[in-house]
């Protein structure tokens, strides 16, 4: 079975009775491989539902993680638990229990290093004291607001005030978490979460990835928040140059903030600076800041001063591209979808009002970006499949967009495989209205598309 | 991707039940197990399916039975029925299979493990009426629905699969408003089943429960039994694990007794 990666958590949900050999069953070697070229930053095992479950059945999964971890340097564990299942689980691995037990998934994305939901009030309960610490550190790192309630008591009488948390976590056990750095997002910046120590090692525990995609969608600041670092030695300096230089090509800034350099040596400050990164004592300074914010590029989603054009390469493969839409749209709705017109151009939209969109890279032998607009309704009607109920939910739309355009990237690179030509997608983006979309594309030339179903007009852009 | 029309067609060219086979459904019925067996004897592809289906360790028999009389004789008239409609079933199902990876060995062994698992629940709930022993035989052919409606969507479902696990029933329900289980209910009219086994069958969806009490604690024993059945490593190879979705609220409150009989540890 293959997990479900979703804003860089994977989940696996097997289903019904996980024994010693459905375990094994479950869990080819080509799936865990596949689960290691996923890179996420965090593995999850779902035992929603599972009903019987020993520790043979486990077993195999944790294998899974210990490989995944070894590789990747992600966070793992189960998750989905009610507190039998967390209680037998405890049991089966008392001495060694090395990876992390959620009561449910949206618990488990709160300790997802790219989690990129809003700040969350959380209030928690562990017995053992150093659990309630570990995760209000890991918490805090992800830019969430933990409550600790030192004692079942206190749990329980705070659980009474309505209203007061987003979400309550208990009969849940932080293991080895992920060692790869925390990133979130606020506003139009990335905030990177970075201790300790800093040697070659942020290579492997920094998703460059996640890093390249943000570039890529339009992000042009990215902040360090090294309040907990002590030192860095002369290999992680190499690696925050290149990465500053690379970023310039994007017109992108760095910035760290809280770093003192007691124990790192003075002259890497300066040979950061050259490099254009910028430092500041205090996060305030920069957040706060909004003629600042407005100069480092973050007033908007995008300021890009070296503009691409779509090329003659991505032009050519443009049937695969309407191909890999069309045929998603009529998957999903069940109905045909006509392509009505084909203009090379500035993006164009009529009515910008009640219109929603989502984007998505791709790179490789190719590079460029998908976006699709939609009216709300449209949209509505488009993911009716994956959403499958009524709901006027605009965060749960956006979302089932996003998995759309997702599919429409499978498809595109399934495609252009078949072509010999490989290209890989980044995570797709959705935009909760056009003004925002008009950040990253208004100026860009590509090619749109005006494509209708059910005589339902959508759009179609297709850009670099 | 699918729709009304398709699941129409799909229907229309299903067969209807052969005249050898409804004599011996009219025989058993009647609870005469020579003429049932002579009425069947005329059918050699019946025999053969009888022959190999009975032979199965999960039967149990040490010596091997061949002759048609012999098999309804140690079946007896509940489990006899079972097996016929088992095998119309199985007169569905495909030469190739293309989503999922079974072949006819491990169809017949699905049937077979169904079927015996069944009996064992029905002795246990002290169940004798022959309908509910045969319901389990039209449990496989939402197996056979889904491969037909989506063999040459594998690769679509492969992408839609991959950002949301989704099960193929429930993309069924949303495309076409009709589930595995409601087409399974129109192949048993088609094949004059009783009506009892269509709404078992329909319970053990385990997404829409029956408001007849006794019917729904066989919904929910028969949805338990699939997923018990379909947790084991072959079952999970051939990729069947969750072309539905388990229900496992809806088995919540039999659990117990379902993991005491069949002694799990």
């Amino acid at each position: 079975m293959r997990a479900v990666l979703k804003n860089g958590v994977a989940v696996f949900t097997p289903q019904g009775f996980l024994d010693g050999s459905s375990g094994n069953a479950l869990l080819s070697i080509d799936d865990i491989k596949g689960t290691i070229q996923q890179n996420a930053d965090m593995v999850l095992v779902s035992l929603k539902k599972v009903i019987f479950f020993n520790r043979n059945g486990l077993d195999s999964f944790v294998k899974m993680f210990l490989k995944v971890r070894t590789s990747n340097h992600a966070a793992v564990g189960f998750c989905d638990i009610d507190t039998k299942k967390y209680n037998a689980i405890i049991k089966f691995y008392k001495d060694n229990l090395t990876f992390s037990l959620f009561q449910t998934q949206e618990v488990a994305t709160l300790f997802a290093s790219s989690y990129k939901n809003d700040t969350k009030n959380v209030l928690l309960y562990s017995e053992d004291k150093s659990q309630r610490a570990a995760m209000a550190i890991e918490l805090h790192d992800n830019g969430h607001n933990p409550i600790i309630a030192q004692t079942q008591k206190e749990f329980d009488e705070k659980i009474e005030a309505e209203n007061s948390y987003d979400i309550i976590i208990k009969d849940t056990y932080l293991g080895q978490m992920g060692q790869k750095v925390a990133t979130r997002v606020t506003g139009n910046a990335i905030i990177y979460t970075i201790s300790s120590f800093l040697d070659a090692e942020i290579g492997n525990t920094f998703n460059i990835s996640y890093h390249n995609n943000s570039l890529n969608v339009g992000f042009r600041l990215f902040i360090f928040d090294a309040y907990k670092v002590i030192s860095m030695n002369v290999h992680a300096l190499n690696f925050f140059s290149k990465l500053a230089t690379a970023g310039a090509e994007y017109n992108a800034t760095i910035c760290f903030v809280g770093l003192t350099f007691e124990k790192t040596p003075k002259e890497f400050k300066e040979i950061l600076e050259d490099s254009g990164i910028m430092f500041f004592d205090q996060m305030d300074d920069i957040l706060q800041n909004k003629e600042l914010l407005k100069e480092l590029g973050a007033s908007s989603a995008a300021n890009i001063k070296s503009k691409r054009s779509i090329n003659k390469g991505t032009v050519t493969e443009l049937p695969s591209f309407i191909e890999a839409t069309v045929s998603t749209i009529e998957m999903m709705t069940n109905s045909k979808a006509i392509k009505e017109d084909v203009l090379i151009k500035h993006i164009s939209i009529d009515k910008k009002e009640g219109k929603i969109a989502s984007s998505i890279g791709f790179y490789g032998d190719l590079d460029g970006m998908i976006i699709l607009v939609f009216p709300t309704g449209i949209a509505k009607r488009a993911c009716e499949l994956l959403i499958g109920e009524e709901t006027d939910d605009n965060e749960l739309i956006l979302d089932t967009l996003a998995e759309l355009v997702n599919i429409v990237g499978g498809k595109v690179k399934t495609l252009l495989g078949d072509e010999h030509i490989s290209v890989d997608i980044t995570l797709p983006r959705t935009y909760q209205d056009i003004d925002s979309l008009f950040e990253i594309v208004q100026n860009k030339k590509g090619v749109q598309v005006d494509l209708a179903f059910n005589d339902d007009k959508f759009l179609f852009f297709l850009t670099r | 991707m699918i729709t009304k029309e398709t699941i129409d067609n799909f229907i229309d060219k299903i067969p209807p039940a052969p005249d050898a086979l409804r004599e011996t459904l009219m025989h058993l019925n009647l609870g005469d197990l020579t003429k049932a067996a002579k009425s069947a004897s005329q059918d050699k592809a019946l025999n053969n399916y009888l022959k190999v289906l009975v032979n199965k360790p999960i039967y149990g028999f040490r010596n091997e039975v061949s002759d048609v009389s012999q098999i309804f004789g140690i079946l007896g008239v509940n489990q006899s029925q079972q097996a016929v409609y088992n095998y119309m079933t199985m007169l569905l199902s495909p030469s190739k299979w293309l989503l999922f990876k079974l072949n006819r060995v491990l169809f017949y062994n699905l049937q077979a493990d169904l079927s015996v698992n069944w009996q064992k629940i029905l002795k246990y709930l002290e169940i004798k009426d022959k309908d509910i022993s045969s319901a389990i035989s039209l449990l496989p052919a939402s197996i056979i629905v889904s491969e037909a409606l989506f063999c040459n969507k594998k690769k679509d479902i492969d992408i839609l699969r991959s950002v949301n696990p989704i099960d193929l029933n429930t993309i069924l329900k949303r495309l076409t408003g009709l589930d595995l289980f409601d087409i399974c209910e129109q192949i048993a009219k088609k094949w004059n089943m009783p009506e009892s086994i269509s709404q078992i069958l329909q319970a053990s969806s385990g997404t829409k429960p029956s408001n007849d009490l006794e019917l729904n604690r066989l919904g929910k024993w028969m949805h338990l039994l699939l997923f018990y059945t379909l947790s084991q490593p072959q079952y999970i190879e051939a990729e069947l694990n969750d072309f539905i979705d388990f229900q496992i609220e809806y088995v919540n409150e039999i659990y117990d007794e379902f993991s005491e009989l069949m002694e799990l540890s």
